[in-house]
């Protein structure tokens, strides 16, 4: 069955795309807003990006993995936004397990070992 | 790119040799593996021989194992991998000749990958293997190569090469406070350390993550709760300082519990990420003793691997002991499952007189249940006695019933449901008397037992104390078995505490690998007792200071304090107790702290550092105190006990 890749811009974007996937498990990577040439504004967002698409394929089977564009700098580093404020996110690259306490920030996505351990493992 | 046979090896696999049905990894997959092996090297050169693979884990594992075995270097690779065709091109600039083994061009490829992961814990390719030690993927090859091993490994035939003689420099039972912590310590020095961590679910069936006791059933859950008994005591109290507010408040167990609980999950994450950080390896699997050297890894699936270790660390824990008697297992539960309980335990008789049943009862009726305290003797044993009844007397003060010398003998159902009702019939200690009573839940807090007895120490011949089940150590944590060692709850006649243990378990990798020699130090450890009246306490009791240095050598001085802050709500005068012991004969050195009170842990650790820099009496009183806070009583201690003065407060 294999798993299914869902873009979402913005946290509404974003609770919809996980609502839409109630009752398989939800895997989402937060990243900064990538440009017209494709590429984030965020350096750690950059080198994340290829690291855990790497390791998509030991996701569990039916899985949804959401790729989350927070928005521009300037959005971000406000500390009211709603990322911030509902998801609780301190940073970006976030890659998270959606309705648990698992998650990787920043440097830890960039671990291919811990991204896997993020996918496969209770 | 190009077929899969490389450098006059023939690397697919053949038909397969018959299996003997033991899954288990001594002689048995041995004999298979050269079996199969034989059977490989018999095969035409540069044939391609697809084999007929059972589905089996254990097959391919086999296979695996035996490419390893018989080749001086074996790379598993793939013909797409650029950094798999570096790596072979390294070995041929050495002359050196290598087997590989193509993963995308064999037949179940996948599979073998898989069962490649599980063995080494590699994710991608090339994984190299030299005189069957794992080397890794290419850049560590490269450093290997770089630091000369590669080619002392090919010299010495791996046999000098120390790493090689065991699996793991250390590996430690038990994934508490104590092991997590000497496991990270060692890691440090670069040594290659393996954590086994496993939770046998309760009789209930409760179970939880990484990081033992204290994380998931104890101290941090046990906090919060009490935290969160004590909002509602302030609360209370804020109407008096002005706040308003119409409802009548009430307090919802579920809510509370998701909120710790996810709390404590992202501490078990936190672990788990930590020590793959750390490059610990850990399997959530149940290690036991099966010979020298040798553990046997159960997962909750019966699957069973073996590993050798250099040194041990034995740091399993405890357990809640029952009762024994009818009832006990079926219908009560213990701290393992109070704080994970999906409904609210309602009505609730805790047995037992510790600080676990006295702060679990203390939370309980702090968020509005009623609770009843059966306790057989006297409360808190090895505490300061004056300390522990006062403790009681407040309690009772406020709505906690006790029923003192008397033990369950039966506990019965009643009714099923969540909570559902149960009747317990208790007989009391002298025997002449039997009292039944009714509860939503019955909480067993008895004490609790080490695990050790099942952990096959005497297959290794590690002593322990039969009776209690803990283990004699050396003041250096080891064990009778020069090459185990022990931390945590486990020892024998050490402090049951999870800072002792974090402590004992760094100084000893410290010590194993890092050449220094400072001994863990378990004199005047300051410890807390979060019961809603919270007591904070250092060094001696004051029977056992009487008990050791005599009545006339020693002087109490003691106090009553009313925190300013329970003066406005009317809240209790002349329950809060401040009291130190000091030694005449040693300039009224203090050896003793004793403080009932709000935020006694905050007061008693500033306290515990002056302690162990000798603090005395006059020193105390030569320091001045912070106004208005609860600690400054002990900076102006002027009643001694022996004079008899009254030591009542009227305000401030």
């Amino acid at each position: 069955m294999g798993w299914e890749e869902k873009a979402a811009r913005s946290y509404g974007g974003f609770v919809q795309a996980a609502q839409q996937s109630r009752g398989r498990p939800v895997f989402a990577l937060f990243c900064g807003d990538k440009d017209a040439q494709g590429r984030s504004w965020c350096p750690d967002c950059v080198t994340a990006e290829p690291v855990v698409r790497s390791e998509l394929n030991s996701l569990p089977d039916g899985s949804v993995f959401i790729y989350c564009q927070v928005g521009d700098r300037a959005y971000w580093k406000d500390p009211n936004n709603e990322f911030r404020k509902n998801l609780k996110l301190t940073g970006v690259p976030t890659l998270l397990k959606y309705g648990t306490p698992q998650k990787l920030v920043e440097e830890e996505c960039l671990n291919r070992e811990l991204v896997h351990m993020l996918f496969t493992e209770d | 790119m190009g077929s899969s046979v490389r450098k006059g090896k023939a690397v697919l696999p053949a038909e397969e040799a018959a299996r003997p049905s033991s899954p288990r990894r001594e002689q048995p997959q041995r004999a298979a593996a050269e079996d199969y092996h034989h059977a490989a090297q018999n095969a035409n050169n540069g044939q391609a021989i697809t084999a007929s693979c059972k589905n089996k884990d254990t097959d391919l594992q086999f296979k695996i194992q035996a490419y390893i075995d018989k080749n001086t270097v074996m790379i598993f690779s793939n013909t797409a991998c650029s950094l798999s065709a570096k790596v072979k091109e390294l070995f041929k600039s050495m002359s050196v000749p290598y087997c590989s083994l193509e993963l995308d061009k064999t037949e179940d490829g996948q599979k073998l990958q898989d069962a490649l992961y599980e063995l080494t814990m590699e994710t991608s390719v090339p994984i190299v293997f030299v005189q069957q030690k794992q080397i890794g993927d290419y850049d560590k090859i490269l450093k290997a190569h770089k630091e000369g091993k590669i080619q002392k490994l090919l010299e010495t035939k791996g046999h000098d090469y120390m790493q090689d003689s065991y699996d793991y420099d250390l590996i430690v039972i038990g994934g508490g406070s104590g092991g997590l912590a000497a496991s990270k310590e060692a890691a440090k020095y670069g040594k290659k350390v393996m954590v086994l961590d496993y939770v046998t679910p309760t009789p209930q069936g409760t179970r939880w993550g990484l990081g033992g006791t204290c994380v998931n059933v104890g101290c941090i859950p046990k906090k919060l709760m009490h935290q969160a008994a004590l909002l509602g005591q302030a609360l209370q109290d804020s109407r008096k300082f002005g706040w308003q507010f119409e409802e009548k408040v009430k307090h919802s167990w579920e809510t509370m519990t998701e909120a710790v609980q996810n709390y404590i999950g992202s501490l078990n994450w936190g672990y788990r990420v930590s020590l793959r950080e750390k490059e610990v390896t850990y399997e959530n699997a149940y290690g036991e003793f099966v010979g020298p050297h040798t553990i046997k890894a159960t997962n909750n699936k019966g699957k069973e691997k073996f590993y050798t270790a250099e040194k041990f660390l034995i740091a399993t824990g405890e357990r809640p002991r029952y009762l024994g008697v009818p009832g006990d297992k079926e219908y009560c539960i213990s701290s393992d499952d109070l704080f994970s309980l999906p409904y609210c335990p309602g009505k609730t008789l805790v047995v037992g007189a510790s600080y676990v049943a006295l702060e679990c009862a203390g939370f309980l009726a702090g968020l509005g249940l009623d609770v009843t305290v059966m306790v057989r003797s006297i409360l808190l044993r090895g505490f300061d006695q004056e300390m522990a009844n006062k403790i009681g007397e407040h309690m009772e003060e406020h709505g906690v019933k006790f029923i003192k010398q008397f033990v369950p003998t039966k506990i019965e159902q009643l009714e099923e449901g969540t909570p559902g009702k149960l009747k317990v019939i208790a007989q009391s200690t002298d025997g002449r008397e039997i009292t039944e009573g009714e509860y939503n839940t019955v909480l067993l807090a008895v004490g609790r037992d080490t695990c050790t007895r099942t952990i096959g120490l005497d297959k290794v011949g590690v002593k322990i104390n039969e009776r209690s089940g803990k283990i004699p150590v050396s003041d250096e944590e080891q064990t009778n078995v020069p090459y185990i060692y022990a931390i945590g709850d486990v020892l024998e006649g050490k402090l049951e505490l999870t800072p002792v243990a974090i402590q004992a378990g760094r100084l000893l990798a410290r010590r194993l690998y890092a050449g220094t020699t400072l001994k863990c130090d378990y004199v005047n450890v300051p410890t807390t007792v979060f019961t809603p009246l919270e007591y904070g306490a250092c060094g001696f009791s004051e029977e056992t200071a009487l008990e050791k240095f005599g009545e006339e050598n020693i002087e109490v001085y003691h106090s009553y304090f009313w925190p300013l802050e329970w003066t406005v709500p009317s809240r209790d005068n002349n329950k809060c107790y401040a009291k130190i012991i000091c030694n005449i004969q040693d300039n009224e050195r203090v050896i003793g702290f004793h403080v009932l009170g709000p935020n006694a842990g905050e007061v008693t650790q500033g306290f515990s550092a002056a302690i162990k820099c000798g603090l005395t009496k006059a020193q105390l009183d030569n320091t001045i105190g912070i106004h208005p806070v609860c600690a400054e009583i002990f900076t102006t201690l002027s009643e001694t006990k022996r004079s008899g003065g009254n030591v009542l407060q009227s305000g401030c």
